[in-house]
């Protein structure tokens, strides 16, 4: 705190020698001490005292000018002609100043922009003395209000200390919960490795086991009921048709509940084609509308009353009456072995025959590949034994895959960057929401935003977790300049596709705070969002530093 | 589609390759031409074009049926009445009563109509309960005066047979030379002949006839029968026309002799000089069309209508300009063919003089014709704005900068772009509310959920002055519990279909009704609606912007009401198209006036469909153009013909409204922009956010300084507006409206003037141009406006430097322009900033300029409140005199303007003596003794200028004063 007391000392001695003109910063005081005034960057240029806040801007930096906006005009925002241009036309034209310099007594200093000199609007935001405003154009007055404002910035000041020393604390906490939970990974990751040798070993065993069981069990398949072949056959295929009529039954009640959806889907596009506006200009639903009128044309009709039928018959359960007589082939004597199989399927439908080969197989696969229906193993009949020495071990087995991608999980859970001193591990899964507008939306750390709408209708995703990365922020420094600032940001994409846009992605940038709270949702372009969220594992001790003098 | 982040996989890529190709494709072929009719699909179009065809066929063979009776002629207190007879075989012939009026202003109106539908005397068929008449009530939207009769115009006694000459105008030097059989009419200024009408033979009046079956069999067609394919009902896209009053339409050929050039009839997206339509290299196959409608993703460099119309053409050639208003508001088609007469026909070109026929018709109504005859551009526009009424006089906020976009989406949205050009520090004025800032689409509603505090953002709005302007269309959501809606049905005051039911149709909001604005009492109602009581959730800075009131009807007929619909007084809506848009604005306009009672304020509208006399109340723009360089460089000619059309306050979207605009592509268009008398940015809802400060530099700075090049310059666009608003003046002026004796820059429609302060500036509107080659027409000396770069040499194109950071800009020697150069963040806060005067010297070392001032608000301007000063440089010296008139509110403002100074006074090109000048007398009005000001003369190298500052002359704007160097 060496800086200000020599300031002071300056300032002081400034003063007695002469007077501070009009807007100007005590730092800047130096330089109009002297006559005749020289501008700051252009010491080549003299001018007469009088010239200085004289609302004629002389300077090419604008320093004759402290006072008043005659300047405002020299910056990279404004065209400059010859004529209003300040000096030479090669000489580079960048203002000296931070801008207006308001005193603020009972609060802080602050420099205001040029342009807002004397305009005719009391900017007290930035001077709440109203000293911006001294030429009182057009009649305006600015009362100083610097007793109250300032007086409420350090009541917020104070708040903001204490806030601060709060976020910190929680910074430390997260940082600790951060540090319990990789400690807690790690535990796991030995303890995992520990249990899956230890069942890595059970599971050889069990094989060994199950190996010996099915040698034992071979040769037995043959003693069936009544001993034959044929019977035996039979039983076999007995099982597997009904096995077949289940899965068929089973298939049609998926293909019945597609086709409804279907027509449920075909009414909303046909009603979606009458209601749509032609005039708004969506490529995607001009795009739809015009696919669904090619496929309408198409006419495809999903009914089939004759095929249904056949399913019905198929569908009836085997008796003497429909379908196969199974009683008649499971007694039968064991005289023509070679051609049962032919037999067999003489004694079957023609229509059960080629449907159940071709079509229920192709679609119970087709099912199956997608996950509607679960993959059953086709095995012939076996003992129990068996079958539960084979489940034990593939339960076994499973177990160990389960626990190696748990311990993987952890191993890149470890890998993850967790941002400085992983200390976003503490937050991840820790959900937000916040309401703006029509919607409510929603952070969850690391792992998703959403944004569920209030009106009804279906949440949408708004990205997920992709990575902890950083944007640049444009912020102002106290002269009213744009300077980049670096923020930390997490990344999240691959959301819900839009209609006619790209998949939703966010990105939540982060700021220090008490709490964890969503400021602001913006949506800089069709369905990429940012969000402004607080937090405090970004705070710094610096940023914003806490007044200790108040504390 | 340039700058979206990277995506992850090689699918995404592909899909978004495919996007980006269908980007590049979909601009300027999407228009959908099969919503809109050709002219052979639109029946009255077909017939009359049908009957040119036959009568140019026929050729001298052939004879008009139409004949003045010389028996009816009188002619009493400048007007004179006949009867036009028309035969329709040998003993039936049709009477078609005839006004010309000859007006005090020397413009004559012509005015033909029909006896029997006048009477009554018809049938409509279907029950129709339609009026009977030819509509001729286009009057009462359009007219606000210059129809005294002239008193002087009488009728030459000394005449061949079958001929009445009528002489009126200036000093009687017009002459109306009336043919009795054929009919038709010559107009003569000065002995010669600038406007015929049948000259050609196309006058064509479709009487009413009665629909007459054809006999069982008898479908051959007699030769010389008319074909009734079009007579009746008419079918287009699926919707069918039921016209009661069969075939009604008029037509007529006006003939320009020797003139090359004809301009406006706008709203089309073509070049300022109209060009041919019945085919031909280079010439259009159609004609062009007023028949007001949304046009989405609209063409480039066709006649297919737009979403306004101004029936107004000016004929104009070396020295002379000429113009015809077809006051009609039913569809319309105007054919142009240009012909050449050679004088001598082996030596093609020399002596040879182009003639240019125009040929107009009309679904319905009367033939109403205004003729004038110049013979400057400059009284076309100040006659046409006798008729139809001078540019509104706006607020000074509308012509400074408007930032818009489909849509800001909560209040808070608002509020951030309103810090976010202050932090940037680029400077604006108002901010734009479409749809979406409404309840479920319903006028008059705020969304509750996204704009809870609607007066919170305003007010934040109003702390530096700023605007807010918000949506409000003529569709009203057929919805029970909206009382909007429910009184609008409840008092009877909406549209009605063909049978006398509320006409319901789509738009915006689903089922909608519109407001009749024909009807007196729906007008009432309207204007009641915009009160701060009933319009909740508004303040005095809320301004209305009118869209989708040609009207836009998304299920109905081309995009807009069926032609059957009835409004007030059982007019058809086939007869009040055209002008139906400004009925609207009207009402809006009427409602914004005074919103409190004592709070009289000038209204500020933007309407999209516009007619003849909307200029009065309101602004327009092009419609929904695309982020495209060729829409950027329509922009420019279509901002032109609307502005020597009588209707100058006209801008197009800045950035283009579909797509997404690259930054080169934005940046150029805001350089362009600042130069629409309307300058707003807009954007369509699926585009990226292009808030100038959102753009990366150095396009972000560029950008920026082009709007603060506009806001240093609003002294003079505020004097230019003034001008338009007393005297129609275009606010930017093309090349023939600024040299109408250069036969050269008469097609120049890429480059303008800015008012009369010599400003001209040619925007470049083209991708990767870093120079502009701007045509100078004169021998004045052209100076660069920022670097004083001397361009001199008439009649030929100069190359202008112009990197993607200049705006290409030359002052012409002899002008005085004002100008404001403190930014601020919005030009109601420069209010108090003083002038800096440029005083650009001519050949002859002198300058002239004036400054138009008031406090930009109210109407106090009409009882005085304002300074008019007219700057004037001779005789190496500087005066600024008072040309306005005082009024009861002199005093007052002037007093209030008092310490508003001149800061800065420029002197371009100033004689080299000056050199060794120091400083300069000041004689100020009122100072007892003269002071002085220091002067600072600046060489110049490498073909600048030299130049000379006067610091701080310290003179009062109002005052009289003068600076002696």
């Amino acid at each position: 705190m060496i800086l200000p007391s020599v300031l002071l000392v300056g300032l002081a001695a400034s003063a007695v020698a002469k007077e501070r003109p009009r807007g100007v910063g005590p730092e800047f005081a130096k330089f109009y001490k002297d006559e005749p005034f020289t501008c700051i960057s252009h010491p080549s240029i003299q001018l007469p005292p009088s010239s200085v806040n004289d609302d004629y801007c002389d300077c090419p930096d604008g320093s004759d000018e402290p006072g008043t906006a005659a300047c405002a005009h020299l910056s990279p925002n404004t065209a400059l002609s010859a004529g209003d241009r300040p000096g030479s036309e090669d000489w580079e034209v960048t203002l000296a100043l931070p801008g207006f310099y308001c005193k603020n007594k009972g609060h802080r200093p602050a420099y205001v922009p040029f342009q807002r000199v004397n305009d005719g609007i009391c900017d007290y935001g930035l001077c709440c003395d109203g000293s911006d405003e001294w030429a009182r154009v057009g009649g305006v007055q600015c009362e100083d209000r610097c007793k109250e404002i300032g007086k409420e910035w350090r009541r917020d000041e104070e708040k903001r200390a204490k806030s601060m020393n709060v976020a910190l604390k929680r910074k430390g906490e997260m940082l600790d919960a951060a540090g319990r939970q990789r400690v807690e990974i790690e535990e796991n990751i030995r303890r995992l490795g520990d249990e899956i040798r230890g069942l890595e070993v059970k599971v050889v065993g069990m094989e060994g086991e199950l190996e010996e069981l099915e040698k034992r069990e071979r040769g037995k398949v043959v003693a069936g009921k009544k001993g034959g072949k044929v019977n035996v056959l039979a039983g076999v295929a007995r099982g597997r048709v009904e096995e077949l009529r289940g899965a068929l039954l089973e298939v049609r009640k998926g293909r019945d509940e597609a086709r409804s959806r279907v027509r449920e889907l075909e009414e909303i596009l046909a009603t979606f084609k009458v209601e749509y506006n032609p005039n708004f200009n969506d490529e995607g639903v001009k795009r739809a509308v015009r696919s669904w009128e090619e496929y309408a044309a198409r006419g495809v009709s999903v009914d089939n009353e004759a095929r249904d039928r056949d399913l019905d018959e198929i569908a009836k359960p085997d008796d003497d009456s429909s379908g196969v007589n199974w009683e008649l082939w499971e007694n039968e004597s064991d005289a023509c072995d070679a051609d049962a199989v032919a037999q067999l399927a003489a004694y079957l439908p023609p229509s059960l025959v080629s449907f159940i080969e071709d079509k229920v197989v192709a679609v119970r696969s087709f099912l199956e590949d997608n996950g509607v229906l679960a993959k059953k193993d086709g095995t012939a009949s076996e003992t129990k034994a068996v079958t539960e020495a084979r489940d034990a071990l593939n339960a076994a087995r499973k177990s160990v895959d389960d626990m190696k991608s748990q311990m993987q999980g952890h191993k890149d859970d470890l890998e993850t960057d967790y941002g400085q001193d992983s200390i976003f591990r503490a937050l991840k899964g820790v959900c937000i929401q916040k309401d703006a507008g029509e919607y409510t939306y929603e952070h969850c750390f690391l792992d998703q935003t959403r944004q569920i709408p209030k009106k009804g209708g279906s949440t949408a995703r708004m990205g997920s977790f992709v990575r902890i990365g950083s944007v640049t922020v444009d912020e102002l420094n106290e002269s009213g300049e744009i300077v980049p600032e670096e923020r930390v940001a997490i990344e999240y994409a691959k959301g819900q596709t839009c209609w006619n846009g790209p998949a939703r992605s966010t990105t939540v940038v982060l700021q220090c705070g008490e709490e964890n709270e969503i400021l602001k949702i913006a949506e800089d372009e069709k369905c990429v969002y940012s969000m402004l969220v607080t937090t405090p594992a970004v705070c710094s001790g610096e940023n914003p530093p806490p007044n200790k003098d108040e504390l | 589609m340039a700058g979206r982040r990277p995506l992850s996989t090689c699918w995404t890529l592909f899909l978004s390759l495919v996007i980006l190709l269908g980007c590049f494709i979909i601009p300027g072929v999407s228009v959908k031409h099969e919503n809109f009719k050709k002219c052979s699909q639109s029946g009255f179009c077909k017939r009359n074009r049908a009957y040119a065809d036959d009568v140019s066929a026929k050729g001298a063979s052939w004879s008009s049926p139409y004949e003045l009776d010389s028996s009816s002629i009188q002619f009493k207190d400048g007007q004179l009445q006949g009867t036009i007879l028309k035969s329709i075989s040998a003993e039936e012939k049709v009477k078609l009563p005839l006004v010309v009026s000859f007006l005090e202003s020397g413009v004559a109106r012509v005015v033909i109509d029909e006896e029997k539908r006048i009477n009554g005397d018809i049938e409509l068929r279907h029950n129709s309960r339609a009026r009977k008449e030819r509509y001729n009530e286009s009057e009462k939207w359009v007219i606000v005066g210059g129809l005294e009769l002239s008193k002087s115009a009488t009728v030459e006694s000394e005449t061949e047979a079958g001929v009445t000459k009528v002489l009126y105008g200036p000093e009687n030097a017009y002459q109306a030379v009336i043919r009795h059989a054929p009919f038709d009419v010559e107009f003569k200024r000065d002995g010669q002949t600038h406007v015929q009408l049948n000259n050609k033979g196309y006058l064509n009046m479709e009487h009413w006839r009665p629909k007459v079956d054809a006999p069982e069999g008898d479908d051959e067609q007699k030769p010389e029968q008319e074909d009734e394919g079009t007579w009746w009902e008419e079918t287009f896209g699926g919707n069918t026309d039921s016209k009661p009053r069969g075939p009604e339409s008029v037509g007529l050929d006006i003939t320009f002799p020797g003139y090359n050039h004809v301009f406006g009839i706008p709203e089309h997206a073509d070049s300022m000089s109209l060009r041919e339509t019945r085919g031909g290299s280079g010439n259009h196959d159609e004609p062009y069309r007023l028949y007001n409608a949304d046009v989405f993703e609209y063409e480039l460099n066709s006649p297919m209508t737009l979403y306004g119309a101004i029936p107004l053409m000016q004929a104009h050639r070396a020295g002379s300009t000429v113009g015809v208003f077809w006051l009609n508001a039913a569809e319309t088609w105007i054919d142009i063919v240009k012909t050449t007469s050679t004088a001598n026909p082996l030596s093609l070109g020399v002596g040879s003089k182009m003639d240019t026929q125009s040929h107009w018709f009309s679904e319905a109504g009367q033939i109403d014709l205004f003729v004038f005859l110049g013979p400057t551009p400059q009284e076309i526009s100040k006659k046409y704005g006798e008729l139809t009424g001078y540019t509104q006089l706006p607020q000074h906020f509308a012509i400074a900068y408007h930032q818009c976009r489909w849509n800001y989406i909560t209040d808070e949205d608002v509020k951030d772009v309103d810090r976010n050009f202050d932090k940037y520090q680029i400077p604006y004025d108002v901010i734009w509310l479409d749809l979406e800032y409404l309840d479920d689409r319903k006028y008059f509603v705020w969304d509750p959920l996204t704009f809870p505090n609607p007066i919170g953002m305003e007010e934040q709005l109003d702390d530096t002055e700023r605007k807010l302007v918000v949506l409000i269309d003529p569709h009203i959501k057929n919805k029970e519990k909206y009382a909007i809606s429910e009184e609008l049905q409840s008092k009877n005051l909406a549209t009605l279909n063909k049978d006398g039911e509320i006409y319901e149709g789509w738009c915006w909001p689903g089922s909608s009704h519109w407001v009749d604005c024909f009807n007196p009492e729906a007008r009432k109602w309207w204007k009641s609606l915009f009160k701060y009581e009933k319009f909740k959730g508004t303040l005095s800075n809320v301004f209305i912007w009118n869209d989708m009131n040609e009207p836009s009807v998304f299920n109905g007929p081309e995009t807009t009401m069926p032609k059957d619909n009835l409004h007030h007084g059982n007019w058809e809506h086939r007869d009040i198209h055209n002008v139906n848009g400004i009925t609207l604005v009207n009402a809006t306009y009427d409602g914004l006036l005074e919103r409190k009672k004592g709070e009289l304020r000038r209204p500020f509208i933007l309407t999209r469909s516009y007619y003849a006399g909307a200029q009065r109340m309101s602004a327009m723009w092009t419609g929904d153009n695309q982020a495209t360089w060729e829409h950027l460089a329509m922009s420019l000619p279509m901002v032109l013909n609307n502005g020597i059309s009588g209707f100058p306050f006209a801008g197009a979207d800045v950035g283009g409204f579909f797509h997404n605009p690259s930054k080169d592509l934005l940046t150029r268009w805001y350089q362009t922009g600042i130069w629409y008398p309307f300058f707003r940015a807009h954007a369509h809802i699926d585009t990226r956010r292009r808030e100038p400060y959102l753009i990366s530099e150095p396009h972000r700075s560029i950008i920026a300084q082009a709007i603060r090049l506009r806001y240093q310059l609003l002294p003079a666009w505020y004097t230019a507006f003034h001008e338009a608003s007393v005297n129609g003046t275009p606010i930017v002026r093309p090349q023939f409206y600024a040299h109408p004796s250069d036969e050269a820059g008469f097609a120049i429609d890429d480059q303008l003037y800015l008012g009369s302060t010599g400003i001209l500036t040619k925007p470049v509107v083209s991708e990767g141009t870093t120079t502009a080659e701007i045509y100078i027409a004169d021998d004045e000396k052209y100076y660069d406006y920022f670097d004083y770069t001397v361009y001199q040499g008439g009649g030929k194109r100069h190359t202008v430097p112009a990197p993607l950071e200049k705006v290409p800009i030359l002052m012409q020697g002899g002008h005085v322009i004002p100008r404001k150069d403190r930014p601020r963040r919005s030009s109601g806060l420069m209010k108090w900033d003083p002038y800096t005067l440029v005083v650009v010297l001519d050949k002859n070392s002198e300058a002239d300029g004036t400054l138009y001032v008031d406090d930009g608000e109210t109407f106090d301007y009409e009882r005085g409140a304002y300074i008019h000063r007219r700057f004037h440089y001779q005789d190496s010296a500087l005066s600024s005199e008072d040309i306005g008139t005082q009024g009861p509110k002199t005093a007052d403002y002037q007093k209030a303007m008092a310490n508003v100074r001149v800061e800065r006074v420029v002197v371009v090109d100033p004689p080299k003596e000056w050199q060794e000048k120091t400083i300069v007398t000041v004689i100020e009005d009122g100072a007892k003794i003269a002071s002085t000001a220091s002067i600072e003369y600046y060489d110049q190298q490498g073909g600048k200028a030299p130049y000379a500052v006067v610091k701080n002359p310290n003179v009062s704007i109002g005052k009289n004063w003068r600076i002696e160097f």
